[in-house]
């Protein structure tokens, strides 16, 4: 049914993208205007530009018949697809004003910069997972875990804003419409505790898969993994212990989820690499064409 | 023909040119301010006196026999609290005539003060003159000066919109508190000294939500009385920095000559209460907090330089009420000018 319909994945895609920017523009030129922006305008823009992303993903997934996690610009969707769904969870529970802007902005800049590179889009082999549920959960917890770590990076930067503004004594701007340190410290500690978990959880499928499949995996891939994983319990365990708490938390998040994005290149990379030789080894296979 | 009033003078530093940390070298305790004031009062060449000491002004007011008799009256406070004649001099100001009585109706309107249009400058003049006073410090020129000058503040106050608009101290802070800590119904509050302007502050975030407040002064009675009247509690003086730790929002306003909160004290604090802020309020003259305090993780320091700062923000607004305001006194001023001249006229006479 979801072929029948005359859209493709990649203008959904493109239609989200532009959402989401309009909806970053949005509460932009409200803010310098100096007012507040409506929620109810921006979280209509949020919810169309997500409905429309799932459109895509779910048309992308049934081409490709499986989760679409198989190149750098399906992934960068699927995070931009996790970050708003996350905000949706989080959002109206905890009232976080200028989240839904924070949120807008970085998923408009995942979803529309995927586009950048056209080769980001590259055709890969089917059965990338080789058609293996548990893998295909790995890679979907693992994404959605960067999700919750997009999120918190974004809680982290409006955490250090507030605080600029109150250290260096400014009151009007931006500053009076966040919401305060305390509740902003307060979400990053319940993201972090929650994302660790969920990285956790995928890292344990994962291992499940790579137990029995050594050769399957790449070494690059495990040890990138598994740092980005150690990092952020490092810091889970320091923050629980009230080591590292408030600025210099919000700053290992923000430097922690730039170095998990910058590690998804290479660890894509080298598995796309692995599986082509795989397929190689295996059986000629007809790649999925865009 | 000389003029009569020629020697009526006042002498003074405030905000205005003098940054906090120069004000706190030339302020006085009320004890101290009487007392310069009635050894003014007992030199020669001076007939009047009046001293006004608030947080953000000194101001010596005088008729003397001689304008010169300023200088004398310079070098004589600086001698007597050990301040540098250079540094006063180079802060302080000095107007006489017209000019005096200019400024005085300028003051008590609230136009001269850091949070312009602010009503609480009226009360501290008022409560200044009644000191004078009852000492006999005060004559015929003064009493009228400052009596003419609360009816100008209340005209002024009436006829243009000066106060409108106008954010008080207390507003600030609880705006900074939402700001520190959202909900503010989870917050403790803790009043150092029982002074009025930190009574008022946590008088407005108690009216915001916050739940406890606990009061310590030097005197234990006045902690207690201002405690019962914010329904919260009192502690002792000596042990507050031991209980440091269960306050999110310390309110300071004692009249203690130096530091009540240090760094060292803060980083001790701060250990125990790693994750929660702490948002100091400092409204003392000399300052309760030293500035380095600022520097502590987790802590937010504002004095009455960055409250007032920031209530002014609005200014720009309100510049076109306060000219008016300025007119209004200045046909107050001209008119008691001619009135006191006359009267001393009538007295040479």
């Amino acid at each position: 049914m979801l072929n029948e319909i005359a859209m493709s994945d990649r203008n959904a895609f493109a239609a989200a993208a532009a959402i989401y920017g309009a909806a970053f523009l949005f509460g932009l030129i409200t803010l310098l205007m100096r007012r507040p922006y409506s929620r109810a305008v921006m979280f209509a823009l949020l919810v169309g530009a997500f409905l429309i992303q799932t459109l895509g993903l779910n048309l992308r997934g049934a081409e490709i018949k499986a989760c679409p996690l198989g190149n750098p610009f399906e992934i960068a969707q699927f995070l931009a697809w996790s970050l708003v769904l996350l905000f949706f969870i989080i959002g109206p529970v905890f009232r976080l004003r200028l989240l839904g802007f924070f949120t807008a902005g970085l998923a408009s800049l995942l979803a529309a910069g995927s586009f950048i590179v056209p080769s980001w889009d590259r055709a890969y082999p089917p059965g990338i997972f080789g058609g293996n549920p548990w893998i295909e959960l790995h890679a979907a917890l693992a994404i959605f875990s960067y999700g919750i770590f997009a999120i918190l990076s974004l809680v982290s930067v409006m955490f250090l804003i507030q605080q600029h503004g109150l250290k260096k004594k400014q009151f009007k701007g931006v500053y009076q419409y966040l919401p305060s340190v305390q509740q902003l410290d307060l979400m990053a500690k319940r993201l972090l505790i929650t994302g660790v978990i969920v990285l956790s959880a995928s890292l344990i499928f994962g291992a499940v898969f790579w137990v029995n499949n050594h050769d399957l995996v790449p070494v690059f891939k495990l040890v990138a993994t598994c740092l980005i994983w150690l990092g952020y319990l490092t810091v889970f365990v320091l923050r629980i212990q009230k080591k590292l708490v408030t600025r210099r938390h919000a700053i290992a998040c923000i430097i922690l989820f730039v170095l998990a994005m910058a590690s998804l290149w290479p660890i894509q990379s080298a598995q796309s690499a692995q599986s082509a030789q795989s397929a190689r080894d295996s059986e000629p296979s007809t790649h999925v064409e865009r | 023909m000389s003029d009569v009033l020629e020697s009526l003078f006042v002498l003074g530093t405030s905000h205005h040119a003098t940054p906090l940390d120069v004000r706190e070298q030339f302020a006085l305790t009320p004890a101290q301010a009487l007392e310069l004031q009635l050894q003014l009062h007992s030199h020669d060449g001076i007939r009047e006196c009046l001293v006004l000491n608030t947080c953000n002004r000194l101001e010596i007011y005088g008729l003397a026999d001689r304008i010169e008799r300023v200088d004398e009256i310079r070098g004589l406070f600086c001698q007597k609290h050990n301040v540098s004649e250079v540094l006063f001099k180079q802060y302080a100001y000095s107007h006489n005539n017209l000019e005096t009585l200019q400024h005085i109706l300028e003051v008590s309107t609230g136009l001269d003060s850091q949070m312009v249009g602010e009503t609480e400058i009226l009360g501290q003049i008022k409560q200044a003159y009644t000191a004078a006073r009852d000492a006999k410090c005060t004559g015929n020129v003064l009493n009228r000066l400052f009596e003419k000058s609360f009816q100008a503040a209340k005209a002024a106050r009436t006829q243009t919109g000066i106060t409108r608009g106008q954010i008080s101290i207390g507003n600030v802070a609880v705006d900074l508190a939402s700001r520190i800590f959202g909900k503010l119904t989870q917050s403790r509050v803790l009043l150092l000294g029982s002074g009025e302007v930190g009574a008022k502050t946590a008088q407005a975030l108690k009216s915001r939500g916050v739940g406890d407040i606990t009061v310590s002064s030097r005197t234990f009675e006045n902690a207690h009385k201002l405690a019962h009247s914010l329904g919260g509690a009192a502690i002792d003086f000596e042990d507050f920095t031991e209980q440091l730790e269960h306050f999110d929002i310390i309110i300071c306003s004692t009249a203690a000559p130096g530091s009540l909160l240090t760094k060292e004290v803060m980083k001790q604090n701060m250990k125990q209460r790693p994750e929660r802020p702490c948002f100091l309020i400092d409204l003392a003259m000399p300052r309760d907090v030293d500035p380095a305090v600022e520097e502590v993780e987790n802590v937010y320091l504002y004095n009455l330089d960055d409250l007032s700062s920031i209530a002014n923000e609005n200014l720009a607004a309100r510049k076109a009420e306060i000219e008016n305001a300025r007119e209004i006194l200045k046909k107050y001023a001209w008119n008691l000018w001619l009135q006191l001249r006359r009267r001393e006229l009538m007295r040479k006479v």
